[in-house]
């Protein structure tokens, strides 16, 4: 981690920290923890297609998984939430492992395709569940809730300590704190040993595994760890709804997430904040505006991709290297390194 | 000849069928510790498929492969590298988004063994002497913090060398290390590998240019359509009828003959 | 018995939908390495075609046909314009060649529901009655013609590889692309005539599918899943492989269907497709007719 991480990090804490004591609006609040809890999902995406360069698009699944398996837990178990989120996150984990282990001899396009079935699988799972489940007495409801989802598992549990006016600032810190244990994860895991090992066999494997890599080892690793924080991210989200459904296996929340990575800019540590930060924000101009939204989305994505493919972290980067190499020949052999 | 140490590398009737194409056909090879050897040939001969055989990038179809007495032909890359052997490659492979010095790192990170289901999270003391001998060893020391991907040609050679060397490798395998460099940047390259071979280093080295080849090697094999040609000293290579015509040419030898003079140290 | 009659029929339907989309499919990322997610949403724009040809424009019905496949190549050809072209050759083109069709087929997909709205329409190019009888089986019309086009237009496609300039140009292409662009072949203009063809071929896949179903905006997404579950099947590129590929997920779809629960088709599919590439990880069939990678 460069100065330049740290300055950059304290800044964005003080800021996140401090906007609920400037008593702004609830809608404020709530579409900053919302872009807390992707942020926390395509950092994690990142680590995965980003940094270790492996195409799966299952983390949608993951963060479907984590979201429905703290729901069950809240609503069949009737534990407490606090207690259901750890556990979400070890069967995010497993789950991932499994999805890793289908895709492990497998490579590229391959994974992304297999990937993507595997989340639209658990979408028509539950789109066609419709058998009246005994573990919900009284009321016909499947077991996963079918089509319209379940709720009625409870929450994070502010409500009930800081009062129905003020529960959203318990939800709010709550998923900041999820986002600084998943971004201060990735930092560790990018500078680690183990985040070379991923980034050179995204550069070649071929010569990653003549340099001593385990192409198995180091893909099932990070299919596991990659997932616990995104499985969190779905629990976290449930909790703070009160409910789950299907639509977290949509395409829709798809083109949302990958449209954050892809601005953000891949393989960049702080590409996944910067882009959902800049989704969210030009979200709030299209509200408005239905199918164009999507529309707009789309669009981007393919400006994107023809011109500025790795994001506007990626173009920041290049700015802020040339600046500081034109500083001074002296300083061109000190250039910053990309990561 | 006649040495009586263990040989660290032997092969023995080492096929490698591609199709009905044995690029590397019945090949037996002994390498003896500070061994320099030279393999040389025509294009296509598959002298890079060999090294891709006992590298474990592409596994030999038959025959016996043991290195330090172990035998290495099932193992994969990760596992022969481990066991201490390395290569580098004839095409520019290094790893484009890393630096030099990170690219020197994977090697000195990972090749010596990596242990453990959840493997080790930081980096040795070690680990970065190893990657600063490897960039001393190669002169990239001043470059350490560019990025690949801009390096020209030359450093990308001592790239791949140095990630090589930083895996501290008991035999090193080098893929035409000065294919497409022009006479002074090979000389350069000649300059490091000496320094290699002086420190006792064990090689097997694939190049065409016959100049390098003859000056490093201490033994040198011609292979030819997967077979072996010729072993035997350098300078014998030059009265062989069967690889003057096959590779060298009448021209080529002549000139050869008279570069290498009475020079030449006769083994 | 009637089962195993019920499976077949109902599968070779599927597997002759799955076939045109799958074929296509393979047939651009055997040729440029694109794997296209926009298929889907041409799938749906074929099927929309029928109806602005019928309903708004007045063409009678037989028209519709032609009308929608012409409609789809050209779609095939602005896909090509939109991304491919400004991308071949650039770094990591394989995964963002990926991420900016799903962006084109979303613009697609969006502007569908934009138009029409999210109302299921019933496709007016269909056949209606029971031809017969199989044991206790009925055999609708619209099965027979679904079979029959599917079949008349993979025949056409062999003949067109095999028998014309330009389809000897594109297996030159997708078997060996630089080795085609040192012959001659004109490469470029082949990768436009591939997903010409390519999203011709998913436009009447789209119609057959909206025959058994209805037309909505996103009715392309699912069997787009399933083509490329066939073509990893088949091992990407290889394009006899992908229609034998789709008959056997229709036969899997249809058993799991029939003998289980319609929902538990498409999982059973990918199961039984991912335990047969940790098998055999280049696809069943192997890359008989890839591009070398
Ligand atoms: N992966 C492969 N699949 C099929 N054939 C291969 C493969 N790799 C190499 N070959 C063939 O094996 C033979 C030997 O190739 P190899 O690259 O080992 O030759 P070489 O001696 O290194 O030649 P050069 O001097 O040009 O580097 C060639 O005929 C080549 O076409
Ligand atoms: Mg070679």
């Amino acid at each position: 981690m460069m100065r330049r991480d740290y300055i950059l990090s304290a800044v964005l804490l003080v800021i996140a920290v401090g906007l609920p004591w400037l008593d702004p609006p609830r809608y404020l609040l709530a579409q900053g923890l919302l872009l807390f809890c992707w942020a926390t999902v395509v950092s994690q995406w990142n680590l995965v297609f980003g940094i270790a360069g492996i195409f799966s698009l299952a983390q949608i699944a993951i963060f479907a998984v984590g979201a429905y398996s703290t729901a069950m837990m809240g609503r069949y178990l009737e534990m407490n939430l606090w207690y259901a989120f750890p556990i979400a996150g070890v069967i995010g984990v497993i789950f991932s492992l499994l999805i890793g282990l289908g895709c492990l001899r497998m490579r590229g396009v391959y994974v992304a395709l297999l990937t993507i079935a595997v989340g639209q699988v658990l979408f028509v799972l539950i789109m066609g569940d419709g058998e009246c489940s005994p573990l919900n007495p009284g009321i016909c409801m499947s077991f996963t809730g079918g089509p319209s989802g379940m709720g009625g598992f409870g929450g994070f549990g502010w409500r009930e300590v800081l009062g129905g006016r003020h529960f959203i600032i318990g939800d709010y810190y709550s998923m900041l704190g999820l986002l600084i244990l998943a971004m201060a994860f990735t930092f560790w895991i990018i500078h680690s040993r183990m985040g070379l090992a991923f980034k050179a066999l995204r550069d070649n494997p071929e010569l990653a595994s003549s340099r001593g890599i385990s192409r198995f080892k180091y893909q099932l690793l990070v299919f596991a760890l990659s997932a616990f924080f995104t499985a969190e991210a779905g629990a976290f989200f449930a909790a703070h709804f009160g409910s789950v459904g299907p639509g977290q296996l949509s395409f829709t929340l798809l083109l949302f997430l990958i449209s954050m990575l892809i601005v953000g800019g891949m393989g960049r540590p702080w590409g996944p904040l910067l882009g959902a930060f800049l989704i969210m924000g030009g979200d709030e101009f299209l509200k408005e505006a239905g199918e164009w939204r999507h529309i707009g989305f789309g669009v981007m994505l393919l400006v994107f991709m023809i011109f500025l493919p790795d994001g506007v972290a990626g173009l920041i980067d290049r700015v802020w290297r040339r600046l500081t190499t034109r500083g001074g020949a002296a300083r061109a052999g000190k250039a910053a390194p990309a990561e | 000849m006649a040495d009586t140490r263990e040989p660290l590398l032997a092969c023995r009737g080492v096929f490698k069928h591609f199709g009905a194409l044995a690029a590397v056909n019945n090949f037996d090879l002994d390498v003896l510790p500070g061994d320099v050897l030279g393999i040389g040939g025509p294009n296509g001969a598959g002298k890079t498929t060999f090294l891709d055989v006992i590298s474990g990038i592409n596994p030999a179809t038959d025959g016996r492969i043991r290195f330090g007495g172990a035998d290495i032909r099932q193992q994969s890359p990760e596992q022969i590298c481990h066991a201490g052997i390395a290569r580098t490659y004839q095409l520019n492979a290094v790893f484009d988004t890393l630096t030099i010095r990170e690219n020197v790192l994977v090697g000195a990170a990972f090749g010596r063994g990596d242990r453990g289901v959840f493997p080790r999270m930081r980096f040795s003391r070690e680990m970065r002497a190893r990657v600063d001998r490897a960039l001393a060893l190669t002169g990239l020391e001043d470059r350490q913090h560019l990025n690949a991907r801009e390096l020209p040609v030359l450093d990308r050679k001592l790239l791949m060398l140095a990630g090589a060397l930083a895996t501290e490798p008991k035999l090193l395998l080098v893929d035409e290390p000065v294919g497409g460099l022009n006479p002074h940047e090979i000389d350069q390259v000649m300059e490091i590998m000496s320094g290699l071979t002086r420190e006792g280093m064990t090689i097997i080295l694939i190049e065409h240019v016959m100049r390098f080849l003859l000056a490093l090697s201490k033994r040198v094999v011609i292979m030819h359509h997967g077979e072996k040609i010729y072993e035997g000293v350098p300078t014998g290579l030059l009265q062989d009828e069967r690889v003057v015509e096959v590779y060298l040419g009448e021209g080529t030898a002549a000139r050869l003959r008279h570069l290498m003079g009475g020079s030449a140290a006769h083994g | 018995m009637d089962y195993l009659i019920q499976i077949i029929v109902s599968g070779l339907t599927l597997g002759s939908m799955y076939a045109l989309s799958a074929v296509g499919l393979s047939l651009v990322w055997g040729s440029f390495n694109c794997l296209n997610m926009a298929h889907g949403s041409v799938m749906a724009l074929g099927a929309y075609f029928t109806l602005i040809a019928v309903d708004s424009i007045g063409f009678p019905v037989w028209v519709s046909l032609p009308f929608a496949m012409v409609g789809g190549a050209l779609v095939g050809t602005a896909v090509y314009y939109l991304s491919v072209h400004w991308m071949l050759n650039t770094r990591n083109y394989e995964t963002n060649i990926i991420i900016a069709t799903f962006g084109i087929g979303m613009v697609m997909e969006n502007g569908l529901l934009k138009i029409f709205g999210g109302y299921p329409y019933a496709q007016p190019l269909t056949v209606q009655g029971v031809a017969g009888l199989i044991g206790n089986v009925p055999v609708n019309y619209r099965s027979i013609v679904i079979w029959v086009v599917a079949a008349v237009l993979m025949v056409a496609l062999g003949l067109l590889l095999t028998r014309t300039r330009a389809g000897r140009a594109i297996r030159a292409v997708a078997q060996n692309r630089d080795g085609a662009k040192l012959m001659g072949v004109p490469v470029a203009r082949v990768y436009v005539q591939v997903l010409m063809l390519a999203s011709l071929l998913a436009a009447v896949s789209g119609i057959l599918i909206s025959t058994t179903l209805q037309i909505v905006p996103y009715m392309g997404a699912n069997p787009l899943l399933k083509a490329f579950i066939v073509i990893c099947l088949a091992g990407l590129g290889n394009i006899l492989g992908a229609l034998y590929a789709a008959l056997l997920v229709g036969l899997v779809e249809a058993s799991a269907s029939t003998l289980w629960a319609p929902q538990y088709g498409f999982p059973v599919i990918l199961v039984v497709v991912i335990l047969a590439l940790i098998w055999r990880p280049e696809g069943l069939f192997g890359r008989v007719m890839v591009a070398r990678q």
